[in-house]
């Protein structure tokens, strides 16, 4: 009997010891998007385990942003030890750094002697640095960009616009003609519907005008003479120019924008860079007829794209940091994000795969957005950022319907902003 | 004795009432409470603030915007859900022919479920290819942008609310108005009563406490609204029909779930101040309860 109980404790030890020393570590990955983007994932984890022996388990999740960033942030602010890597929109970083959620990565990037210069400096300077700490980079990055019809600039004899002066011109010009055959035709079509997508537009809009959110030192900013003139500007378009159809601060959402484009009723349209592809597929009304450039900007102002895009980082309270920086090191490796760039149409943090000659062979308008992200304007990296961006999105709305002075609009965000970091930061002390 | 043991048993009869009540309502109820007197924001560490967020809400233009729509929305769909479902319950309470079937198509935008009821409406509503504007294209017409102003916005979550909830509001009243015995009916004509004094005098007394019952669960549920905005306005233009369920939900979004927690007391004070309301004026307890 004796030696029977012994047997049973030899044999579960025996079962512990031999799962603790056999089994590799499991790193648990999140990541979300669109059902192709996370299968191809799967396939880029297989090969990380074939090359590291390292098994990653991933944790899928939802396509939508703001279920992905509540997906996260509930693990997080219960200090679990899953998922120990996730890829963070690039508004999160400064909310999820603020929190003390991510693990600075200097140590790793010393220890591997890895060179971070290749990244877009901008980019690690405008997101991934906090408290001039890094922790994060760049995966996958976006920005903003003017889609034009090349035929028609031509058989009205107009030229690239880059002022906005020149776009609004142009616009009513080919617009006027155009809608005697196309009653819907109209100039420019951009996101204006109250979602996150409107801030971008306002953000290139501020921009241009020499405006933005926060100055250099981190005040909010947002009651300015120049964000109220790109406000007004907004406004116009809609109301006085009337260039952008009627329904801009109802609907208009990327895909909207992308559609009223595709079915060739507009001249002009800001989206991101994933419309390119959809445009020039074979059996859509405006393949080969349109271009890429940089938006528009004032006269004395500068150009400006507002940033998107995904960032990778580690969770501080990983349980295997180590292996997690060995997938991170893997996901930015420069033969990853050129499968990125040629199978998902990623356009890879990295700036030296946009010199790559089979890249450029493969993705010719490569070079435009090569250019157009020197010119990257970030959103705000605050911890309350979400929140400020609600107000905003509300305030530039109800402007853009015309129920509020562009005046108004931003002289209520600003102090609404400032009652929000006064109520979070009273609580910080 | 005796009682005494009727009582046990009745106390038996009621507990699963009682223990489901306390577990999936009182609970949470009071979890929500206890939530809305702390700090708790996701990215910073969490606090007791006591009321606080109430002192928020005080100054908060947004929380009053969308109380008032809270409020007015219930005042203006409810009473034309009540006006439009108390002619269809008399027209169904006539006897013609086809009226079983008059009476089962009248229930199907009750039936449809109230997420896709709210996607159709968008689906009309819509500037580009929504098929109000196809109208006014066939007449020539230019387009309107219905969604686009604070009247049309309010409008057209009302139109879709009645649409929706009328048959609802038609088939409790008809049950009310069958229970009306026909001999009275038959009395007040041989007085020589028209049919608009017999609706007033007879049928509207009669059936008081089905109509307070009707306006009571309309009223509650419209006060709560929130998929039929969450589909067709999301609360635009500029935030003019946020109801306070969705301005609650926003918040907890952005992941200040004390605030919207706060957001979510008031809407059940709301309606539980209204609910009882009802309940004293309608005196159910003493008519039917």
């Amino acid at each position: 009997m004796k030696y029977y109980k012994l047997s049973i404790i030899l044999y579960i030890l025996c079962i512990l010891f031999s799962n603790c020393s056999q089994e590799p570590p499991t790193l648990t990955f999140a990541i979300g998007g669109a059902p192709s983007e996370v299968e191809y994932w799967e396939i880029l984890i297989k090969k990380f385990k074939e090359k590291s022996n390292i098994s990653v388990k991933i944790l899928r999740q939802p396509t939508d942003t703001d279920q992905r960033r509540q997906g996260l942030v509930i693990p997080l602010k219960a200090k679990k030890k899953d998922p120990d890597v996730f890829l963070m929109d690039v508004i999160w970083v400064g909310q999820f750094a603020a929190s003390d959620w991510l693990q600075p990565l200097a140590h790793y990037i010393n220890k591997d002697t890895l060179n971070v210069d290749v990244f877009f400096q901008s980019i690690i300077e405008q997101v991934d640095m906090y408290n001039k700490k890094l922790v994060a980079l760049p995966v996958y990055i976006d920005c903003g960009l003017l889609y034009y019809r090349k035929d028609l600039l031509e058989k009205y004899g107009c030229v690239i616009p880059e002022t906005w002066d020149d776009l609004i011109h142009c616009a009513q010009i080919i617009q006027k003609h155009e809608k005697k055959e196309n009653p819907q035709f109209r100039g420019f079509v951009w996101q204006g519907a109250q979602y996150e997508g409107l801030i971008c537009t306002f953000l290139e809009f501020a921009v241009s005008h020499r405006g933005g959110i926060v100055d250099k030192n981190g005040n909010i900013v947002i009651n300015c003479k120049e964000n109220i003139e790109a406000l007004e500007l907004m406004k116009n378009m809609i109301h006085s120019y009337k260039i952008s159809p009627p329904n801009t601060f109802t609907e208009m959402k990327e895909e909207e924008v992308r559609l009223f484009f595709d079915a060739g009723n507009a001249l002009f349209e800001r989206n991101w860079p994933y419309a390119w592809s959809l445009h020039e597929r074979e059996d859509s009304p405006v393949q080969g007829k349109i271009a890429i450039t940089l938006l528009p900007k004032t006269a004395d102002g500068k150009n400006a794209a507002a940033l998107g895009g995904w960032h990778i980082g580690i969770s501080k309270y990983s349980d295997n940091k180590d292996n997690a920086w060995e997938l991170v090191k893997f996901i930015i490796a420069y033969e990853t994000q050129k499968e990125l760039t040629l199978n998902l149409g990623w356009n890879p943090g990295r700036s030296d795969i946009y010199d790559d000659s089979e890249i450029k062979e493969n993705v010719p308008h490569i070079a435009v957005l090569k250019k157009a992200f020197e010119y990257t304007a970030a959103r705000p990296n605050l911890p309350y950022y979400t929140q400020l961006s609600e107000i905003l999105q509300r305030h530039i709305n109800a402007c853009l319907s015309g129920k509020l002075s562009a005046h108004k609009a931003l002289f209520q965000s600003q102090k609404e902003i400032e009652r929000i970091v006064d109520i979070y930061h009273v609580s910080n002390q | 004795m005796k009682v005494n043991r009727e009582f046990k048993e009745a106390l038996l009869f009621v507990a699963p009432l009682v223990i489901f009540i306390s577990f999936f309502i009182l609970l949470p109820i009071c979890g929500t409470f206890w939530t809305s007197l702390w700090q708790d924001v996701a990215f910073i560490s969490k606090k007791f603030i006591g009321l606080e967020n109430y002192v928020r809400l005080l100054s908060d233009r947004h929380f009053w915007q969308s109380t008032y729509f809270t409020l007015l929305f219930p005042l203006i769909s409810v009473s034309l859900e009540m006006f439009f479902g108390m002619i269809f319950a008399l027209v169904l309470n006539e006897t013609f022919r086809f009226r079983g079937i008059l009476r089962g198509i009248s229930l199907i935008p009750w039936a449809i479920p109230s997420i896709v009821g709210a996607r159709i409406w968008q689906l009309i509503y819509r500037y580009d290819y929504g098929l109000a504007n196809l109208f006014l294209k066939m007449f020539g017409i230019q387009s309107i942008n219905w969604l686009g102003s604070p009247v049309g916005a309010f409008s057209a979550l009302v139109l879709a609310d009645v649409w929706r909830t009328t048959p609802f509001v038609a088939i409790i009243l008809l049950a009310g108005l069958q229970t009306v015995p026909n001999d009275i009916y038959d009395q007040a004509q041989v007085d020589g009563s028209n049919f608009v004094q017999r609706f007033f005098k007879i049928t509207l007394p009669l059936i008081k406490p089905i109509v307070i019952i009707a306006l009571l669960f309309r009223t509650i549920d419209a006060i709560r609204v929130f998929d039929l905005i969450y589909v067709i306005t999301e609360g635009g233009p500029g935030g003019v029909t946020t109801s306070l369920s969705l301005y609650g939900y926003k918040f907890f979004l952005l992941g200040d779930f004390g605030y919207g927690s706060t957001v979510s007391v008031i809407l059940f004070l709301i309606s539980f101040i209204i609910a009882l309301t009802y309940i004293k004026v309608g005196r159910i307890r003493t008519s039917i309860l």
